[in-house]
């Protein structure tokens, strides 16, 4: 049997990471959990190595790497060059071409997200393996490939490169799976976190919000809304309004970077009803998962509709200041009159 | 050096005593005209340079949360008796380990009081052996204990109510003669002492379950905090707060009359602007008015037993004596029903969303924690019944009928020319008063002349004008060195003064500061004009739509949290009065900011955020 180079987000669950990574498997759990998530389909690693191997990439690539192990910045960087080079004008296999078009024409020729889709767990890890690439507001199925093509370049570029050398893994061929999604035309988009990281309360949720593409605030471009939510009630209990002076918008090729009109930049990108509709979708995601999610997400343009376009546990949070053993009602009741037993 | 970690847990800039923050008590000059002051309270209430070089370098606040107005003679009873009390208990009884009691000195006519902390760590360690046998004891009996002390404040009421003010007779009855009863002197020297003695054993039994009342809500809240850093305070106290509290019940029962006044067609006898005897009158005049009136006649006992206002002066009367208050709410009632508006309190609601932040904020937790916050908020609801109904046995229902038999002495006076009117007894202190009638009783024996009619009323006179001009002066929030940090358990719960409120305080020193903070009681932020309300009678003053800024409030005053938008206080915590009651209503609550009444001025603009604790001006306006 061939293996399976492509399948739809919805068919996708946790047990498919180490052959789709997990950024499309967890965008499929949520599609399971029936969190509002943009449809979209997804590309195995074996469609990157297909691709490797019907091209005859495989020396190419270790005739390059050979001469980037001495770890030296400039022959990584020339090995990075080469690779590129080589892949760019390398063909999609056919079979990727023609199921990568099937998924693409049922999506209904609209523009997409391309994003790779890691296989670590550790975002931190795969970021340096060069496995967070992303490409918006890509239209037609020609596009769509070449931004596919660009995710698994960026496997090589010389980050990722030295990252492995470093590691000791400069043998072993690296992959990726590649996520596919229809993109939202946001008019409001941000992360949010089922927590607040900074105090590590599990009580609340703390959101970061811009208007426009979720780009601008993933990338640290604007200083974004920031709001602290009670999970139990949706109050919204601090809240900081920042002066939003840039935005993503979809252009014609891409996505164009413009100034936020002045009337529209200090005034809060987020109104009640749309706070207390992100905290009831943060705590369904949390409690699918079953941890603290990190998770981006994109009010649409027009009808408003909120949608979730990834999701990860929240790693290195603050944890509450932790006493230093279980103490007993009794002996705390004890300690706020000063009069703990002394040990 | 010490870091201050604020409510939020948020780490403060790291702080040292603000040097000449405050003012020294010694230097404070005496407003002009009330010069002698002093004469009106004991010798040991003022700040003397004997007592200079410790008094000098303690921290003293303003206890403005009890004591929002210069202290009339008398009502410094309501100084000592408390103080008594709550140190007996706090420093004799429980022996808390790192405090004693409270200290007061008066200044200007205002109550400044300061801790006194145990520092010796032997003899902490000898008091926790009290304490925790001593509170163990109280904590595994609460509700019993708690059921006794209600039958004991109901006999004390019993007693005060029924406490007979005897008249001196041309000629004493045969039963004199006969053996069955004492002279008259004796009787109304007795029934002074026993009705000053009633006070007491009333303030006895006020603290007797007070501080372990709030420790155990305290250690709540401070086991939230730990665990949910930023769980808004509002949160703890709605999981704790009763549902069927006493001090709901009279505003309840007027809901409950304004919708029978409606039903009966006798609604119309409740016009804005009617005073309550016109009302009355109005009714009188159908069967279905004079079934009304019967009714609220059952309601009165034991509901109209509240006080008009925090209770710890003479003037907070009582609603039986003044019915405005009730009337005025009545009205209210009536027209939001006539509107179509809901005005019951959403009981099963306010029940459903207890339980539920409960659950909830506890799912959230690992399982130890879950565990104890489950045992902490299962004794925090235990005692918060008498947490939240203690006021309205002690300070309403009992202080109400006590100063009220205390008039009866005034009358005796009167009558006899010691006073102008009854009401002036209150400008004489307790043991002047037992002077007054030492002497009145000598001379109704002796047939001679008195010289009261003389001596006191002039004294009356001096200090009702010395209150007046006393009432002008404005106190600073607080005396003294100002401590690095704030650790007396008490000051802390009682009255809300944390290092954090301190550090504020001394910052807001600044006479152009435009901006005051305090606890975040009640969420949501809103501009509107303020209404700065120093005494009941200016209570009458607010109007629809105003910001209340007030010392304190007191749940008596339900009626006008009807009228207004938000509510700032100078003093209290999230659980006093204008945090709960503002809760109730939805509106936003500042408490605690130390001036607000102070800095803020009547008709200016404010802005009141109840989620930050912040109030600032907006605006000069007509102030």
């Amino acid at each position: 049997m061939a293996a399976e180079l492509t399948r739809s987000l919805a068919d996708l669950r946790q047990a498919d990471t180490d052959s789709f990574g997990g950024k499309s498997s967890t965008l499929g759990e949520l599609i399971a959990a029936e969190i509002p998530v943009p449809p979209g389909f997804a590309l195995s690693c074996e469609a990157f190595r297909l691709f490797v191997e019907q091209a005859g990439l495989r020396g190419v690539i270790a005739h390059a790497l050979e001469r980037a192990s001495s770890g030296d910045v400039d022959a990584v960087n020339r090995a990075s060059h080469s690779i590129s080079e080589a892949m760019h004008s390398a063909p999609m296999p056919a079979a990727v071409r023609d199921e990568v078009t099937r998924h693409y024409a049922e999506l209904g020729d609209v523009p997409v997200a391309v994003r790779s889709s890691a296989l670590g767990e550790d975002s931190q890890e795969a970021t340096f393996a060069g496995q967070q690439e992303t490409y918006l507001w890509i239209r037609g199925a020609g596009q769509v490939c070449d931004a596919i093509r660009d995710c698994w370049i960026s496997l090589y570029s010389p980050p990722a490169i030295a990252y492995r050398a470093r590691l000791g893994e400069k043998d072993e061929e690296p992959a990726m799976g590649v996520t596919v999604q229809l993109m939202v035309d946001a008019e409001v988009s941000g992360v949010m976190f089922t927590c607040n990281p900074v105090s590590g309360d599990p009580s609340m949720v703390a959101i970061n919000a811009s208007w426009g593409l979720g780009l601008a605030v993933v990338g640290g471009e604007v200083t974004p809304d920031d709001y602290l939510v009670s999970k139990v009630t949706r109050e919204v209990v601090r809240e900081n309004i920042s002066s939003k002076t840039v935005e993503y918008v979809p252009g014609e090729a891409g996505t164009v970077f413009l100034d936020v009109p002045e009337e529209r930049r200090d005034i809060p990108c987020l109104d009640e009803p749309r706070i207390a509709t992100l905290v009831d979708v943060g705590k369904r995601v949390e409690r699918y998962f079953g941890s603290r999610q990190d998770i981006e997400w994109a009010f649409a343009r027009g009808d408003g509709e909120l949608f979730v376009v990834q999701s990860r546990p929240v790693t290195g949070i603050a944890k509450p200041k932790e006493e230093k053993k279980p103490t007993s009602a009794m002996s705390l009741l004890m300690s706020t009159f000063g009069a703990e037993k002394k040990q | 050096m010490q870091r201050v970690i604020d409510e939020r847990g948020s780490i403060l800039a790291t702080s040292t005593p603000i040097a000449g923050a405050f003012p020294s008590p010694y230097e404070i000059e005496t407003p002009p005209g009330c010069e002698g002051w002093e004469e009106m309270y004991p010798y040991y209430a003022v700040f003397d340079e004997a007592r200079r070089d410790a008094d000098e370098k303690r921290f003293w606040f303003w206890n403005s949360m009890h004591f929002p107005v210069p202290m009339p003679a008398f009502d410094v009873q309501c100084i000592d008796s408390p103080y008594q009390a709550v140190g007996a208990w706090q420093n004799r009884v429980f022996a808390v380990p790192p405090a004693m009691g409270i200290d007061y000195r008066i200044v200007n006519g205002y109550v400044y009081i300061s801790g006194n902390p145990v520092t010796d760590p032997e003899k902490m360690a000898e008091r926790a052996e009290f304490f925790q046998r001593r509170a163990s004891y109280y904590f595994e009996n609460w509700s019993e204990l708690y059921e006794q002390w209600k039958s004991r404040v109901r006999a004390l009421i019993d007693e005060v109510t029924n406490l007979p003010v005897p008249d001196l007779p041309e000629y004493e009855p045969d039963e004199v003669m006969e053996g069955e009863r004492n002279t008259a002197f004796v009787d109304v020297l007795d029934s002074y002492q026993r009705c000053l003695r009633l006070g007491d054993l009333m303030w006895q039994r006020h603290f007797e379950f007070l501080l372990l009342g709030y420790g155990a809500y305290a250690t709540f809240a401070d086991h939230c905090k730990a665990n949910l850093p930023d769980i808004p305070d509002q949160h703890i106290a709605q999981m704790v707060a009763g549902i069927d509290v006493l001090l709901f019940r009279p505003d309840a029962e007027l809901r409950r009359l304004a919708r029978l006044a409606i039903d009966t067609g006798v609604d119309d006898a409740f016009v804005e602007g009617r005073t309550p005897e016109e009302i009355d009158a109005a009714l009188e005049q159908s069967d279905a008015g004079r079934k009304w009136l019967e009714d609220l006649q059952q309601v009165k006992d034991p509901w109209f037993n509240m006080a008009t206002g925090d209770g710890l002066y003479h003037y907070y009367r009582s609603w039986l004596d003044d019915p405005s208050i009730p009337y005025a709410s009545l009205i209210g009632h009536i027209n939001a029903l006539k509107a179509g508006e809901q005005i019951d309190r959403p009981t099963e609601e306010i029940q459903r969303e207890r339980d539920r932040l409960a659950e909830e904020y506890g799912s959230l937790l690992d399982e130890g924690a879950r565990q104890t916050f489950n045992e902490l908020l299962g004794l925090s609801r235990t005692v918060f019944p008498y947490v939240e109904e203690h006021k309205f046995f002690c300070d309403y229902w009992f202080l109400t009928r006590w100063w009220n038999k205390l008039r009866e002495f005034g009358e005796l006076l009167a009558r006899n020319g010691f006073l102008n009117d009854a009401e002036d007894i209150f400008q004489l202190g307790r043991h002047e008063v037992m002077s007054a009638l030492d002497e009145l009783v000598l001379c109704w024996a002796t047939g001679g002349a008195p010289r009261g009619p003389s001596f006191w009323p002039p004294i009356v006179e001096r200090r009702k004008e010395l209150l007046a001009r006393l009432g002008d002066w404005t106190p600073p929030p607080a005396l003294g060195v100002a401590p690095e940090v704030v650790t007396d358990p008490m000051t802390i719960m009682l009255w809300g003064v944390t290092t954090q409120r301190v550090q504020e305080w001394a910052r807001s020193q600044d006479p152009a500061a435009t901006e005051v903070v305090g606890a975040p009681a009640s969420p949501g932020t809103i501009e509107g004009p303020a209404r700065v309300i120093r005494t009941i009678d200016e209570l009458a003053d607010v109007r629809e739509g105003e910001i209340l800024v007030t010392g304190s409030t007191s749940p008596a005053w339900a009626p006008i949290f009807s009228k207004i938008k938000a509510t700032v206080t100078d003093v209290g915590g999230v659980m006093s009065h204008a945090a709960i009651v503002c809760r109730e209503y939805g509106l936003p609550a500042v408490v605690g900011t130390g001036r607000a009444t102070s800095l803020i001025r009547t008709g200016q603009m404010i802005r009141v955020d109840g989620s930050a604790g912040v109030v600032s001006i907006v605006d000069g306006g007509a102030g």
